[in-house]
């Protein structure tokens, strides 16, 4: 078996070009936090030129079953981050980013970076079915070793619960438990692409909320204000509930139904006002609103408390002053504003839906996003004293979680000069009314004269 | 009054004539009480939020948006599977469709002109849009039948009178809040056309007509008076061509009309309700025939060709009548109308009827609630009508008089009874301040003093004498001493007039205070949304309904079958969009016995119903916790009475339920069938262990004011799937069949 893996491991260096071979991880530590309903990897990579030329870029990755559950990655030198884009390495089915560096690695250089990972979905709820007074366990499948194309000289990793009740864990010695922390290694000699499950089964009753399509309207004024609205569905893809829901034990028990989500605080921008929280039946009562000092802090609470597998589906809204967003330059404009915005910590977004309604008259329309996103067809939009309608941009992107929260930018033109079109249309259509209704006071439509009718009437009036 | 004392030196840049004055007036006057009537039925927008109120408005909102999103094709065919599972609804066919249609065209018209205004709020400021329509409509049709003081009277009094807001705030989409306007449009039209004569105006009242039939099945009201006024006409000898002209052309174009909406078909030819305008159709041939013969004919031989026509004609009709009758061509007499002729009919005869509240009959208490000072304006607003009797006024006293029998008879008819009130009033009040403020007005003229002095007495009155001379209307050879009893005789009506206008200002005002209280305290809370107050005088709100509908909604398959009594049927379709076995659509009598008879019923026996009816979830109002009184447990005799009401409920006995005293009550005492029944059980699972109040045993039922019977138990076929926050809706699943060979 280790024949062919070998065999098989050479063969992939071969393919994969020197360059790889040119590197080595000198020492890794890696911290994962599972404490919430996603992992978070961080990596402390150093990592060596051991080649003879100089380096422009290195590759790292997840092990295949990983793959389509990272979320999020990125790499930093110290506080720079760097470009990292998707790669294929030929014959391996893992998931790879090249980093560019900065600056050139030289022959016999070393670089200490960070490379940050978030998961989402790797916690895969242990058993799925609860009930309401059992409480949550986890089941985590990642993987021990840092998962490079090159040599690990040393590794270590930390593992993160937020608990201190652990059902069981990998044992690929050494291996320690402290407290809430799980420590392994140092590992020496890591070879390229090594695997280990990363096995760990424990209680985790952090909210297993995922926000399954979000829809996020900007509508743009020129007259000084941003509407922003937001439209979610939120599933607890934890445990689902299994048998009754009581009411009785969940007013009486604060440990009953404890991995089920009450209420959740969504932070919005502080200069945030007009909130509004309601779905498809009208208002929801129950929510709080706190303005602080950077943010205004939102204390939402669905109509009913989320407990594994229930769903629900509300809509946010709120206006912020467009000066804080829209810059211009004579007839150019640029919007920057957050192509999503955070709902709850750790959350995690399987479908994002951003469409900016941009005033009337508005061309020349060009978006730079901060990661790569689909960028839907333009539409256009009618609402009030509208006449050719305005343009939408619309981006979609799936898998998004917190770090994901970044400025786009929207460069347009717009004549300034249009914007007194609008209260024209309106004087316009009132004059028409009262020339209209002018006219009919002062001119006498009739064919003949009445006198038959105020003869009747006065007979009428006689009788 | 006052434009009659503006003086005549007019022309001056902007001084208007009498006559704009007037009509500027007269605008200002009309569109403030219109802007009125709209801005006092919002409260309960700006209390809560701009929402759907009660049960009904909920499902003629379902279908507004159905339409407004379907087009009127596919409302027309629309076979609703949501409700009455598994029978299901021809919707097209068994709705007046003009409420959902006028906001369907509000809506697309405003869309097409670019207002993207939701439906929801189209639909919850339709009400009181119409009922700014209602005001101006008043006020026409108070200007034909009066004058125009009189008509800006009636238009303020039912800008704000309670009884016609009870049904037309702001969310509450009902049938009613469009009907009223239809009704005095029609009234108007039909006015004008008896006055005037023409064809014009008559077509005119059968189109208002036809909006009225497809709007409220209260035109059946409409479709009677107004044969009922052609009647009277023709016994007060006051018929002629204008009115033979005006009652054939709506009566015609009226009845073909309205056979146009499906839900009417062939009743207006049919049925019993409709047969007094046929009749008087008939009479109207008749009588013109006659009059024609008469004419031509000598005295002797008219008599008794007279004689002889009127007995063929009864006897031809009676027959007719008794084979339509016994053929079934003749719809029988239904149980509505014969609860609005005979009060005690429903409740004897149908149960389903008699439980609905406003179909009972109406309490004295509550004619002044709704309509306060206009209860005492009413006779002299028929006094002034008759004094001074017209074709028009004949209509108004039928009008009056018989609506007033039948808001006697159903509370919810009060509806009806409000305008003609508002405009009786208005004739009254407005004909008493008439006669009064001549008056006040003109005595301060003839003294030539301001109205403040004259309370200082009479030192005034020889300072004035030289005024008189010139301004008032006296033989100049009166002599001193009857020139001062004259005077006197002047202040003495002055000081009546003044005091009399005073005391009608203090009822009118006294009436807007009445109108506005009413208003904000009964009639503007949606009752989806409950409010209270708390200890230190904040306001809770239970929005437990909303929650668990919500939940029916978002967190139960999509074809799951809802069974809950009928009075939820409508909000559970709308808001829960889900399947449901009943509904505020009584129309299957049968059905909802079932539904009865698995309430009733013990555990087991309820199994096998719900099992039948393919039910998967059960929904229960239960207001034990927070003191909310109308709950299921409250209404649960008539669930037993309904049930009890079919052969298949045979089984369950009312008196079952009571104690051996005769009480309903659910403590210990309680009869067992009834601590033992399927709602009991829905309601009060583990509401044993629960304390309510302070220094009461747990389990301590707010609402009945008793620790319940029956605590502990278990539920064997059921499992709680959801109970709101309050416990005010508590929801069942409906459990498996278990596995064989367990």
């Amino acid at each position: 078996m280790s024949h062919t893996r070998l065999l098989f491991l050479s063969f992939v260096i071969v393919v994969a070009g020197s360059a790889r071979a040119d590197l080595v991880n000198k020492n890794v530590e890696t911290v994962v936090d599972i404490s919430s309903q996603l992992a978070k990897i961080s990596n402390k990579v150093t990592v060596e030129n051991v080649g003879k030329t100089t380096l422009k870029s290195l590759i790292f990755g997840v092990p295949a079953h990983l793959k389509e559950r990272t979320s999020f990655v990125t790499a930093k030198v110290g506080e720079h981050l760097l470009r990292v884009t998707e790669t294929k390495l030929s014959g391996q089915d893992g998931g790879f980013w090249k980093v560019d560096l900065r600056s050139d690695l030289a022959a016999g250089r070393t670089l200490q970076l960070n490379i940050d990972l978030v998961l989402s979905r790797a916690l895969v709820p242990h058993p799925g079915q609860i009930t309401q007074k059992e409480k949550q366990l986890v089941l985590f499948e990642g993987n021990v070793y840092f998962f490079s194309p090159y040599l690990t000289e040393k590794q270590s990793l930390t593992v993160n619960l937020g608990t201190n009740s652990v059902e069981s864990y990998a044992r690929i010695q050494p291996v320690s438990q402290s407290d809430n922390k799980l420590n392994y290694g140092p590992y020496e000699k890591v070879q390229p692409f090594q695997e280990e499950r990363l096995n760990i089964h424990y209680e985790n009753n952090s909210p297993f909320l995922t926000i399954t399509r979000l829809e996020r309207l900007i509508e743009v004024s020129h007259w000084g204000n941003i509407a922003v609205e937001e439209t979610v569905d939120i599933e607890h893809q934890g445990a689902t509930l299994k048998g009754s829901f009581s009411r009785y034990e969940y007013q009486r028990e604060s440990q009953s139904g404890i991995s089920s989500v009450k209420s959740f605080r969504t932070a919005l921008p502080a200069s945030a006002v007009d909130v509004y929280y309601r779905d498809d039946i009208g208002n929801i009562s129950t929510s709080h609103m706190r303005v602080l000092s950077d943010s205004v802090e939102l204390e939402l609470r669905p109509r009913f408390p989320l407990f594994g597998g229930w769903k629900t589906h509300y809509t946010l809204g709120y206006n912020v002053p467009s000066y804080e967003y829209l810059f211009n330059q004579g007839d150019v404009f640029v919007l920057k504003m957050r192509l999503m915005d955070h709902v709850f910590d750790d959350m995690y977004i399987e479908h994002l839906i951003t469409k900016i309604i941009l005033p009337e008259g508005c061309h020349s329309i060009e978006l730079s996003a901060p990661y790569a996103v689909e960028r839907l067809k333009d539409t256009l939009h009618h609402t009030y004293l509208d006449t050719k309608g305005r343009p939408v941009i619309s981006v979609s992107k799936r898998q998004l979680v917190e770090n994901h929260i970044d400025d786009f930018e929207l460069r347009y033109k717009f004549a300034k000069v249009l914007m007194i079109q609008e209260p024209l249309l309106v004087i316009t259509a009132f004059f028409a009314l009262f020339v209209l209704v002018i006219i009919y006071v002062r001119l006498d439509f009739s064919i003949s004269e009445e006198e038959e009718h105020s003869r009747v009437d006065r007979e009428h009036k006689d009788k | 009054m006052t434009t009659k004392a503006a003086p005549q030196t007019k022309t001056g840049g902007f001084r208007m004539s009498t006559d704009k004055q007037e009509t500027l007036l007269k605008l200002s006057i009309l569109s403030l009480a219109a802007i009125l009537s709209f801005a006092t039925r919002l409260f309960s927008v700006l209390r809560f939020e701009s929402v759907i109120h009660e049960f009904d408005p909920y499902f003629n909102f379902r279908t507004t948006k159905f339409l407004a999103e379907e087009g009127f094709y596919k409302f027309h065919n629309w076979f609703d599977d949501r409700a009455w599972y598994p029978l299901g609804r021809i919707i097209g066919g068994t709705i007046y469709p003009g409420l959902m249609v006028t906001s369907a065209a509000l809506y697309h018209l405003m869309w097409m002109i670019n207002i993207t205004i939701d439906i929801r709020n189209v639909c919850v400021f339709l009400a009181p849009f119409f009922s700014s329509l209602t005001t101006i409509v008043t006020y026409l049709l108070t200007k034909e039948l009066k004058d125009s003081a009189a008509g800006l009277v009636a238009a303020a009094m039912i800008a704000i009178v309670p009884g016609y807001i009870s049904r037309s705030v702001a969310g509450s989409y009902d049938n009613e809040g469009i009907a009223i306007f239809c009704m005095l449009l029609t009234y108007y039209m039909w006015i004008k056309a008896v006055k005037t004569g023409k064809i014009f105006w008559s077509a005119l009242a059968a189109l208002a007509y036809f909006y009225m039939v497809s709007s409220w099945g209260g035109y059946v009201f409409l479709i009677n008076l107004i044969p009922m006024h052609v009647f009277t006409l023709m016994v007060t000898g006051r018929f002629g061509a204008r009115v033979y002209v005006a009652y054939c052309t709506l009566y015609c174009l009226g009845t073909i009309l309205a056979m146009q909406i499906s839900f009417v078909g062939f009743q207006p030819v049919q049925s019993s309700e409709h047969m007094l305008a046929l009749g008087v159709f008939g009479l109207c041939q008749l009588h013109c025939f006659v009059d024609y013969l008469r004419g031509h004919l000598s005295a002797s031989d008219f008599q008794v060709l007279f004689k002889a026509t009127i007995v063929a004609t009864g006897t031809i009709l009676a027959v007719v009548t008794g084979i339509l009758t016994i053929t079934g061509k003749v719809s029988p007499w239904t149980g509505r109308f014969y609860s609005l002729l005979d009060p005690s009919y429903a409740k004897n005869h149908i149960p389903i009827i008699a439980s609905v509240s406003e179909h009972q009959p109406t309490s004295w208490s509550s004619f002044y609630f709704d309509l306060q000072l206009l209860v005492f304006l009413f006779p002299a607003g028929l006094y002034f009508c008759f004094r001074q009797l017209t074709d028009a006024n004949i209509f108004l006293i039928l009008y009056g008089v018989t609506s007033i029998y039948f808001a006697g008879v159903m509370v919810r008819l009060m509806l009806v009874l409000a305008p003609v009130m508002c405009i009786l009033g208005g004739i009254a009040m407005s004909g008493m301040l008439n006669r009064y403020m001549k008056d006040v007005d003109a005595s301060p003229v003839i003294l030539g003093m301001p109205a403040g002095n004259l309370a200082q007495g009479k030192q005034g009155d020889k300072r004035s004498k030289h005024k008189q001379e010139s301004n008032f209307v006296m033989k100049s050879e009166v002599c001193v001493y009857s020139h001062q009893v004259a005077i006197r005789d002047i202040i003495f009506q002055f000081q009546i007039a003044t005091l009399f206008v005073a005391i009608m200002c203090f009822f009118l005002i006294s009436y807007t205070m009445h109108c506005t209280w009413v208003t904000s305290e009964a009639y503007s809370s949606p009752s989806i949304v409950l409010s209270a107050r708390s200890h230190d005088n904040s306001r809770i709100i239970f929005d437990d309904f909303r929650e668990a509908y919500y939940w029916l909604r978002m967190n139960t398959p999509e074809d799951a079958r809802v069974m809950s009594w009928w009075d939820y049927g409508y909000q559970i379709t709308a808001m829960a969009n889900r399947t449901i076995l009943v509904d505020n659509n009584t129309w299957n009598n049968t059905h909802i016995s079932r539904v009865g008879q698995a309430m009733a019923s013990s555990e087991d026996k309820a199994y096998t119903i719900m099992r039948e009816l393919d039910v998967n979830y059960v929904l229960v109002i239960f207001g034990g916790l927070t003191g909310y009184s109308s709950d299921d447990i409250n209404k649960f005799l008539w669930m037993v009475r309904i049930g009890g009401s079919t052969d298949r409920g045979a089984h369950i006995k009312e008196w079952d339920y009571y104690t051996p005293q005769g009480e309903f009550r659910v403590d210990k005492e309680g009869s067992p069938t009834l601590l033992n029944c399927l709602m009991y059980k829905m309601c009060y699972y583990r509401f044993g262990q629960v304390y309510t109040e302070g220094g009461r045993p747990p389990g301590y039922d707010r609402v009945r004011g008793a620790e319940i019977g029956n605590k502990d138990f278990e539920l064997d076929v059921l499992e709680e799937a959801y109970t709101s926050e309050h416990w005010l809706v508590r929801i069942y699943k409906v459990k498996d069949l278990p596995n064989r060979g367990l």
